[in-house]
């Protein structure tokens, strides 16, 4: 009887509900056309993709006195402390600035009053130049990623409407992915950006799931099927939330690149359970509904 | 539940089974001793023989089974005072060093794996390079990184990984890649152009580059090639060499003055008293034998010599050719032909690696862990939420294996793939799970194969989405595409048909 009350409650509201990710997909594109006309560009980088040097230095360093002291020296300075996940003890600080690396070893140098060798720091320096292209490509990289899934999708279900449905929904999940992480005012590194692609790939899957589940079985109403695959997605967007979350809590304290990834992934992770289960499960039983009325 | 396995559960075992011997390294588990990692080049632990890769067992008589042990009897000994004797037994000879300092050697345990950890865990520097104002083609990047290599061996850094790596929009890079310990100069000894300098006693007479060398004689039978083979008195053979450079006329002039002051080598007539030596940034790479003939000529073309040695002649054939090839490269390009930018440099600390690795584990354990209570607690089925850990526990074990068998060097961006694969991985077993429950009209054969057509979807647009990264970025991220798309591909051939037959036994039961 449950069931046919969900039923009951779906059907008069769905077409309702599809304006919930409208709303927020209208705000979005406003969003992040007037990010772009500010910024002139899609997102914060990071000096992965700026071009600049970030320096680990190992040891109890103060972080706010390096930040403070340092700011004249080293251009658009930032510091971040990484530390033992149970005895919270500071392990090391990384500092991030666009400064060239040699200069910025010798003012670093300067600063702590040592060498900095090899077992007491880290260096990784990046040009702007390539760092640009590197940005650029990793641009195309999600356009053709993107293209690519698309026409695999089409390929698949072979309808325009389901399909097309699958691939607003997962543009649906980047883009508002996309400003959250503009609004919480992340800088993104390179790997954040694969993050982004690695987006691609999970938010299709319960799509397809939902997508096969409806066009392809003919056992049961429209919204049993529905249902019996809103739970299966269900749980699998939950159980991969779930362990990423877990994974984000230990790495966090530790790993800046891999943080990033598993905070992309969790945003987008959220966003897809509202993609999925309203945004392409309205207009898949819309296009249902008028193709048994035909 | 039956022991009967199917034929897809003897393959994921199998596949299993083959990924283990290919993770772990076998010898090293039974092997005692120490690992020598990095030998300074220059140091008597160098000239007597040490090499990097050679594992220490013995010193001094006492036995070297840990890092401690090794640390423990350095410690001991040095510093002192004057030069000891220290006997270094490896494991397939003995060496004896006279120092007051400590071998100039870094070592580190045997490994139990044959994993191969990128820079980012094991430490060590890389370094990505372009030529100023100027784009390489694919052709120039690789005589570059002949250039390179050679110069490298002449600093005795040989355990470096020289690529051509090349971008989505066309761009040549020479990739420079060191493990562990990081030469002091990296960054000159990659992009500074190189000062070759041909001197005798103390007298320039020609350098590197266009100037003094008009050009050299190379892949042509007519002035350059392998002269003679002998076997000498100890039953070992050499090979002679022989090609031709020509100076220009400055550079012969200058060789006709020096050569004038010159006399008539006493013990070997015929050659002058003093030798032509070759500098490369002021190191001696060769010494050559003057004819007496050239004795105050203004000659612009001279016939450079030399030999290799070797226990058979084929050995010593192919030491001349080397030798005579690095000469040829030596003296075209002492300098580098184009000024390069050193457009990415990294050197990685090896401190933090093994804790960052501890880390992962932990954080991929809690992870996988959390999988399993929410499963189990969603079906309530202990077989099943035991096969879903199992399937995605041998999934990591065969990237793993896979990586290792194709010295995949893992990095961050490799791990992050690992860990999505296994995301993704999940996610399909739970659609196998609900598909075995789901429709009873339907045979569970018939509700598996319904399952794989979701399963298939899934893979192709995840496989499509990750080809782009293979190129793009100058490689960069290719880790992350390269864990993946073994994981998924895994996955769709080995591990999800086995996962479904475990599925199917267990309705049954």
């Amino acid at each position: 009887m449950e069931q046919d009350k969900t039923k009951n409650w779906h059907d008069k509201y769905y077409k309702l509900f599809l304006l919930i990710p409208l709303v927020l997909l209208l705000f979005s594109l406003i969003y992040m056309g007037i990010f772009y006309s500010k910024n002139n560009d899609f997102i914060y980088k990071d000096i992965s993709l700026t071009g600049g040097t970030s320096v680990t230095l190992y040891g109890q360093i103060d972080k706010l006195d390096l930040e403070q002291t340092l700011s004249e020296k080293l251009e658009d300075i930032s510091t971040r402390e990484i530390y033992d996940l149970i005895t919270r003890e500071q392990i090391a600080v990384i500092v991030e600035t666009k400064t060239e690396g040699d200069e910025a070893e010798k003012i670093l140098e300067e600063y702590l009053g040592y060498e900095l060798d090899e077992d007491n720091s880290s260096f990784e320096f990046t040009g702007s130049a390539l760092s640009e292209s590197f940005y650029k490509q990793l641009l195309i990289a999600i356009l053709f990623a993107f293209i690519f899934m698309a026409i695999v999708i089409f390929i698949i279900f072979r309808t325009v409407i389901p399909s097309a449905a699958v691939i607003i929904s997962a543009f649906a999940d980047i883009l508002m992915t996309l400003v959250l992480v503009n609004l919480f005012g992340i800088k993104l590194s390179s790997a954040g950006i694969v993050a982004f692609l690695m987006l691609i790939g999970y938010s299709v899957d319960t799509d397809i799931l939902l997508t096969t589940r409806i066009l392809k079985r003919h056992e049961g109403s429209i919204n049993q099927r529905i249902f019996g695959a809103f739970k299966t997605g269900i749980t699998m967007t939950l159980t991969s939330l779930v362990a990423i979350t877990i994974a984000l809590i230990i790495v966090k304290s530790f790993s800046i690149i891999l943080t990033q990834i598993f905070t992309i992934l969790a945003i987008g992770l959220s966003f897809d359970i509202l993609n999925t289960w309203i945004t392409n499960v309205s207009i898949l039983k819309w296009y249902v509904q008028r193709k048994n009325e035909n | 539940m039956k022991i009967k396995l199917t034929w897809k559960i003897w393959l994921l075992i199998i596949v299993l089974a083959l990924s283990l011997i290919s993770i772990v390294n076998f010898s090293g588990l039974f092997e005692k001793g120490v690992l020598i990692t990095s030998v300074e080049s220059n140091s008597t632990a160098f000239e007597q023989g040490l090499r990097q890769g050679q594992i220490i067992t013995e010193i001094d008589g006492k036995p070297v089974e840990t890092l401690e042990d090794f640390a423990k009897i350095i410690q001991e000994k040095f510093p002192v005072e004057e030069n000891v004797k220290t006997i270094i037994k490896t494991k397939d000879s003995e060496i004896i060093l006279y120092s007051d300092k400590a071998p100039q050697i870094t070592v580190s345990e045997i490994s139990k794996t044959k994993i191969k950890t990128g820079l980012d865990l094991a430490g060590g520097s890389r370094a990505l390079v372009q030529a100023q104002d100027k784009k390489l083609s694919a052709k120039e990047v690789e005589d570059l990184i002949s250039i390179t290599d050679n110069r490298f061996n002449v600093y005795g850094i040989t355990d470096i990984n020289l690529r051509s790596v090349s971008d989505l929009t066309g761009n040549h890079f020479m990739s420079v890649e060191i493990a562990g310990a990081t030469p002091k100069d990296l960054e000159k000894l990659i992009s500074e152009q190189g000062k070759f300098e041909a001197k005798i006693g103390n007298e320039t007479v020609f350098i590197g580059g266009e100037r003094d060398i008009a050009s050299v004689c190379r892949n042509d039978a007519t002035c350059a090639g392998i002269e003679s083979c002998q076997q000498s008195s100890d039953g070992s053979h050499y090979c002679r060499f022989r090609f031709a450079i020509y100076l220009s006329e400055n550079a012969a002039e200058r060789h006709a003055e020096i050569t004038d002051n010159l006399e008539i080598n006493s013990t070997n007539p015929e050659y002058l008293s003093e030798k032509l030596d070759l500098y490369l940034d002021d190191v001696l790479v060769d010494s050559l034998f003057i004819g007496k003939d050239l004795k105050g000529q203004v000659t612009t073309q001279i016939s450079i010599s030399g030999s290799g040695n070797g226990e058979t002649r084929n050995y010593a054939y192919e030491e001349a050719e080397e030798s005579m090839h690095k000469l040829q490269t030596i003296l075209i390009t002492g300098s580098l032909p184009y000024k390069l930018e050193i457009v990415k440099l990294d050197t990685i600390s090896p401190v933090l690696g093994k804790e960052f690795i501890k880390t992962i584990f932990l954080a991929g354990a809690a992870a996988l862990f959390a999988v399993s209570i929410i499963i189990f607690f969603r079906y309530k089925k202990f077989k099943s939420s035991l096969a879903l850990l199992v399937t995605s526990i041998s999934e990591i074990v065969i990237i793993l294996g896979v990586a290792s068998f194709i010295k995949w060097n893992l990095d961050l961006p490799s791990i992050a793939g690992i860990l999505a694969t296994i995301g993704t991985g999940i996610d399909q077993q739970i659609i196998i799970l609900d598909e075995a429950k789901q429709s009873l009209s339907l045979s569970i054969k018939q509700r598996m194969k319904m399952a794989f057509a979701i399963i298939l979807g899934a893979y192709f647009t995840a496989l499509v989405a990750l080809l782009p990264l293979m190129w793009a970025g100058a490689g960069l991220l290719k880790g992350f595409a390269i864990t993946t798309i073994i994981g998924i591909t895994t996955g769709v051939l080995i591990t999800r048909p086995a996962f479904t037959d475990m599925i199917k036994r267990i309705e049954k039961d």
